[in-house]
């Protein structure tokens, strides 16, 4: 047996223990996965796909479709609720491996029903840019381990077009050394349900992790981001920055816990998460968290449901602009300080765009 | 210009603006005056089209149109202008870019073409420079962490570039030193012009010794108490408002 057989055997054994999570799992408190789902007898047997562009020079690339693993990558395949069973079904998948300053983006495309396992590692001091596009499928779950070597830096931008019959769901288990920064944006235009869990550990000093993110849902659209950020050593900072909006009888979510663990003395995090409901039927649940185990830190969270101020709406109309594009104009302000965490301006103007293309559609 | 006749106005259920009768024509400027809760801005917000502000008697015509029957940006397109005495700050949205789609959403209203992103700076720069309004301002998003004098020299930016048929000054004095008050009234004066009507609505005298006003009116529990010339206002400034107000009832 490989030592990835192993490991995919332990991880089936765990899936097999617990199932799919329900609602009574925290977690996953505000996505009914087994209900979206219905119910997948053969949820063990489909792998999901993926297709990567030109590899710039710097990366390295293997492919998880057979048996073995390389020494780089295993170590770091973690598993939990879901990702237990991304791991255990998973027959496709790529590990990449960077080294020095990659300024050309990686773009990973997602596509396909099933499982699916990505590693991506980066050595000390390596920097890249990671642009992941998700398509619409019946349903997929993905287990996404990234680490980051001392004093590495990444900039990751997820993007999820709308895919209103579809359940995608994603783990991301990433591990930021001493001094290396992770900066990830998570746009998401909602599917029957759609979910990333982000399980972040700040592991040296130093380390420092941005997540932002935005949701612009409509219909019956479902999009849950839940987080954990854990600062394991001090002087660590994290801050999260999320913005949804909700139109149609759609629901987004944010779910942010933030542990602090004991000895991780003078670590900074700032947590805010706001959504703008356009009507009665649109929902949002936001539940930052923090739980604090040592001294000197300085930890901030904050979250608002509201709607569109009617004082801003009055003051653009009465300059003239229709209400349909002061709406619209106000829309795209609430968002905008999301949108500009994406640090590539050709990226941001991509998200944007997005962005506008959502917004134009929704009610 | 606009005419108003016996207008009532309630918010909610109560009565604000109570038999109100006003009579603008080009060319001229009116000052409104009045104690606190006389009605002011009420009769602002009436006037640009505030939701929730019910006219339950009466009329405003303009230009010979019923104002009340056009949505806000409708009124805007075809020249009212509300210089507000609490502009909003809306994040997100930077002045430039408020302006241009403020601007061109007007002309497309009144069927004429939009201005390219480079007229529109010209045409801005131009009009700002006067109103010592600086590039960072305009740059910045629109009102946030302006001072109260910026954000008044925004209004008046922002009348100078729409070029509007009737403005209407609320409380534009308001949170100013003297020296943004001769700026802003300044910027005011420039503007007007034969076929533009002002109605300045203030609370004290002082704006009215830079914006000398053909008419002023006293307002007082919504309606029309004491009407007169430039002097008027001294008299209120010497007397106070109970006087004038207790002569009229």
């Amino acid at each position: 047996m490989t030592a990835l057989a192993t490991r995919r055997a332990e991880a089936r054994a765990l899936f097999e223990g617990h199932g799919l999570p329900t609602r009574r799992v925290e977690e996953w408190k505000y996505s009914d996965l087994k209900a979206a789902l219905g119910a997948p007898e053969k949820i063990g047997e489909e792998s999901a796909g993926w297709t990567l562009g030109a590899l710039p020079p710097g990366v390295e690339s293997f492919d998880l479709a057979g048996a073995d693993v390389p020494d780089w990558a295993l170590p770091h395949m973690a598993s939990n609720a879901m990702g237990a069973a991304s791991l255990a079904f998973a027959r496709a998948g790529v590990a990449l491996r960077v080294s020095g300053a990659v300024t050309e983006p990686l773009r990973l495309d997602l596509s396909r029903t099933g499982h699916l396992r990505v590693v991506l590692v980066l050595e000390p001091g390596a920097s890249a840019t990671l642009v992941e596009q998700a398509a619409a499928a019946a349903w997929r779950n993905v287990g996404v381990d990234i680490v980051l070597g001392e004093g590495a830096r990444l900039d990751h931008i997820r993007l999820s077009p709308a895919a209103p019959q579809a359940v995608l769901v994603a783990e991301y288990f990433i591990l930021v050394a001493a001094k290396a920064r992770y900066h990830g944006h998570f746009a998401d235009f909602g599917a029957r349900l759609s979910r990333a869990e982000l399980q972040v550990a700040l592991a040296g000093e130093g380390a420092a992790a941005h997540l932002s993110g935005v949701a612009v849902l409509d219909a019956k659209r479902h999009a849950d981001v839940t987080t954990h950020i854990i600062h394991r050593q001090g002087g660590t900072r994290s801050t999260q920055l999320f913005k949804n909006v909700a139109g149609g009888g759609a629901r987004a979510v944010y779910q942010g816990k933030v542990t602090v663990a004991k000895g991780a003395d003078g670590s900074d995090s700032l947590q805010t998460a706001k959504a703008l409901l356009l009507n009665e039927t649109a929902e949002a649940d936001l539940k930052p968290e923090l739980e604090i185990f040592a001294d000197d830190v300085k930890c901030a969270h904050g979250a608002a449901v509201g709607d569109l101020d009617a004082d801003s709406l009055f003051y653009l109309r009465t300059r003239g602009i229709p209400e349909a594009e002061a709406r619209a104009l106000l829309i795209h302000a609430f968002l905008e300080d999301a949108l500009a965490e994406i640090a590539a301006e050709d990226m941001r103007g991509g998200v944007r765009e997005a962005v506008g293309a959502a917004l134009a559609g929704l009610a | 210009m606009l005419e108003i006749k016996n207008l009532h106005v309630s918010v909610g259920d109560k009565p604000i603006l109570k038999g109100l009768n006003l009579r603008l024509l080009a060319g001229q400027v009116h000052a409104i005056m009045g104690p606190n809760g006389s009605g002011k801005s009420t009769l602002s917000y009436v006037l640009a089209g505030r939701a929730g502000y019910d006219i339950t008697e009466g009329s405003i015509l303009y230009n010979g149109e019923d104002l009340a029957a056009m949505p806000p940006e409708e009124r805007a397109a075809k020249g009212v202008f509300l210089a507000m005495q609490y502009p909003v700050e809306i994040p997100g949205v930077t002045t430039m870019t408020f302006l241009k789609t403020a601007l061109n959403a007007q002309r497309r209203q009144r069927g004429e073409s939009d201005l390219d992103a480079i007229g529109v700076l010209k045409l801005v720069r131009a009009k700002a420079k006067t109103l010592n309004v600086s590039e960072e301002m305009l740059r910045r998003a629109l009102n946030v962490g302006f001072s109260g004098g910026e954000k008044k020299r925004l209004e008046i930016l922002q009348m100078a570039v729409f070029e509007p048929r009737l403005a209407i000054l609320d409380e534009t004095d308001s949170g100013l030193d003297i020296d943004a008050l001769r700026l802003v009234a300044e910027g005011v004066n420039a503007l007007r012009s034969p076929e533009r009507a002002m109605l300045v609505i203030t609370h004290y005298q002082r704006l009215l010794d830079y914006i000398v006003p053909d008419r002023i009116h006293v307002l007082a529990q919504g309606r029309i108490v004491a009407e007169g010339g430039k002097e008027l206002a001294l008299e209120l400034e010497a007397k106070g408002y109970e006087h004038i107000v207790g002569q009229a009832a």
